[in-house]
């Protein structure tokens, strides 16, 4: 796979047709994942392979890396300084840690919701617009932005203000604001970074009826603390724990990656039955 | 059912022990009848027989309790992994529990229905045998979801063949005596060998729930492989 110039690198990360992985390569192959940041190093040799079309949890206790983990799919923590990654992290079997990749364009492909709804300060029609016009879009843009609200589920309830600001709506409205923004740019992976925390319970169950009708579109990897909503969405858990060393250290680690149904009726680790059952973390 | 952190998850915890006992206690009160049963037709008792009968009530009551009470546990923590199968279980084994009682009544009935009998005394020592193999199966049953031990289902399972093989001397007894005893004491004595069997088999599936709350699997790996009715 030839790697010159923006355009091949744009090409040699692959996807395009999601889905056409399934059962084939993953979209994404993390091997001996480690990241620290300065000395301290936040996780540890992680390996794990996400397929296409699923929607992947991250759960574990806080400070066990599974933020980190989702950060370096998108090299979202290039931004900080401090942060080195080690170990391989390969997006369609291409290192995203390449030296010819473009972060910014591996950004493209992966669209990222947050905890909190960040909609920019702009009109709703602007916010969905906003990347595609950055990405310069050929097509219609009006097209683009009705299509993005439609697979967000928020069309309906915008269509005749489109041009008010993105802050008069809801917490769950701007959440899926955010989503629509985040599949305008036509990514093939979403990252969703405890996208409910800040949702009441009837935004929450929006944004993950959502989630499984865009998994047939897109590979969703979501973080969450909520484990019933991991057990709801997702078809594929990674439990994540934090080892305290003797220095008071504590590094992040994958105990158990597995189907969600096996992981919450018969983990196979002590560890991840401690954490789900509520007797640890 | 380990030591936590909260005072919620302790009480959780504290949930699941007390459905654990409850289910062990109502058992105990089932074997107690099907001894009483076993002892009201061995000895023409029509005293222990009304014993029995009345025994179930609060059988039936503390059964009903205890349902409604995992049932709670299921809405209100949400339970998953050991105790989402120590739970669907615990609702199996009550059944299977429940189920048990209600067959040492039906035999108590029999026996008051006809306002006693006697068993010839061929019959009678089938019968004892019967009898307490198949108590002694059940309290086996017991005993594995006491200690939660996985490894019970094999050899109960073992131990019920021997229960079937006495049941199919006593139908054999019958058929070849029906005459001698007639037809409606024959008729009985048939139910009664179906009942104490059922109550074996009861034992059996009983053990076979404890493995899969333990190990997340049953005995033979197939769930279907454990008894119907």
């Amino acid at each position: 796979m030839s790697m010159d110039g923006p355009v091949s690198v744009a090409r040699s990360l692959g996807g395009g047709t999601p889905g056409a992985e399934r059962g084939g390569v993953p979209v994404f192959e993390l091997d001996g994942l480690s990241v620290d940041y300065g000395s301290f190093r936040a996780v540890e040799d992680i390996d794990l392979a996400i397929g296409a079309n699923e929607i992947t949890a991250f759960i574990g206790p806080s400070g066990c890396g599974k933020t980190t983990v989702l950060r370096c799919l998108n090299r979202m923590n290039d931004l900080i300084p401090s942060a080195r990654v080690h170990g391989a992290v390969r997006y369609h079997g291409v290192d995203l840690y390449g030296p010819r990749i473009d972060p910014v364009e591996v950004r493209r492909r992966m669209g990222m919701v947050f905890q909190k709804p960040n909609p920019f300060p702009k009109s709703i029609y602007e916010n969905v617009a906003f990347g595609p016009r950055v990405t310069g879009h050929q097509g219609n843009l009006d097209e683009l932005v009705e299509h993005s609200l439609r697979r967000a589920a928020l069309w309906d309830e915008v269509k005749d203000k489109l041009r008010q600001s993105a802050y008069a709506l809801s917490g769950g409205q701007q959440q899926r604001l955010c989503i629509a923004r985040a599949i305008a740019t036509n990514p093939d992976v979403v990252l969703m970074d405890e996208p409910c925390s800040a949702l009441d319970p009837i935004a929450t169950l929006r944004i993950e009826e959502l989630m499984i009708e865009l998994k047939q579109d897109y590979t969703i990897i979501i973080v969450t603390h909520n484990m019933q909503q991991a057990a709801r969405v997702s078809d594929r858990t990674a439990f994540f724990t934090v080892d305290i060393k003797e220095t008071g250290a504590r590094t992040g680690r994958l105990v158990e990656f597995d189907d969600t149904g096996k992981i919450f009726t018969k983990p196979s680790q002590r560890a991840t039955e401690d954490y789900i059952t509520g007797r640890f973390g | 059912m380990t030591t936590d952190h909260s005072d919620a998850r302790h009480r959780f915890a504290e949930s699941l022990d007390e459905v654990r006992t409850g289910m062990l206690e109502l058992g105990g009160l089932v074997l107690e009848n099907t001894r009483r049963m076993g002892e009201a037709l061995l000895e023409n008792r029509l005293d222990l027989a009304r014993t029995v009968v009345g025994a179930d009530e609060e059988i039936d009551q503390r059964y009903s309790r205890l349902e409604f009470r995992v049932f709670e546990i299921m809405a209100r923590q949400q339970p998953v992994a050991g105790d989402l199968r120590f739970l669907v279980s615990a609702t199996r084994i009550l059944y299977e529990i429940e189920r048990s009682g209600d067959l040492a009544v039906n035999g108590a009935k029999g026996l008051l229905r006809r306002d006693g009998y006697t068993l010839p005394p061929h019959m009678h020592s089938l019968v004892a045998r019967l009898a307490r193999a198949s108590a002694d199966l059940f309290a086996r049953g017991l005993d594995a979801l006491r200690s939660l031990d996985p490894e019970a289902a094999t050899a109960i399972d073992r131990a019920d063949d021997e229960v079937d093989e006495v049941v199919g001397e006593l139908y054999r007894a019958i058929a070849r005596n029906a005459e001698n005893i007639g037809f409606d004491l024959a008729i009985e004595l048939s139910r009664i060998g179906r009942y104490l069997e059922r109550i074996g088999d009861h034992a059996v599936n009983i053990a076979e729930h404890v493995a899969f709350v333990v190990t997340g699997s049953f005995p033979g790996g197939d769930p279907s492989a454990i008894q119907d009715e």
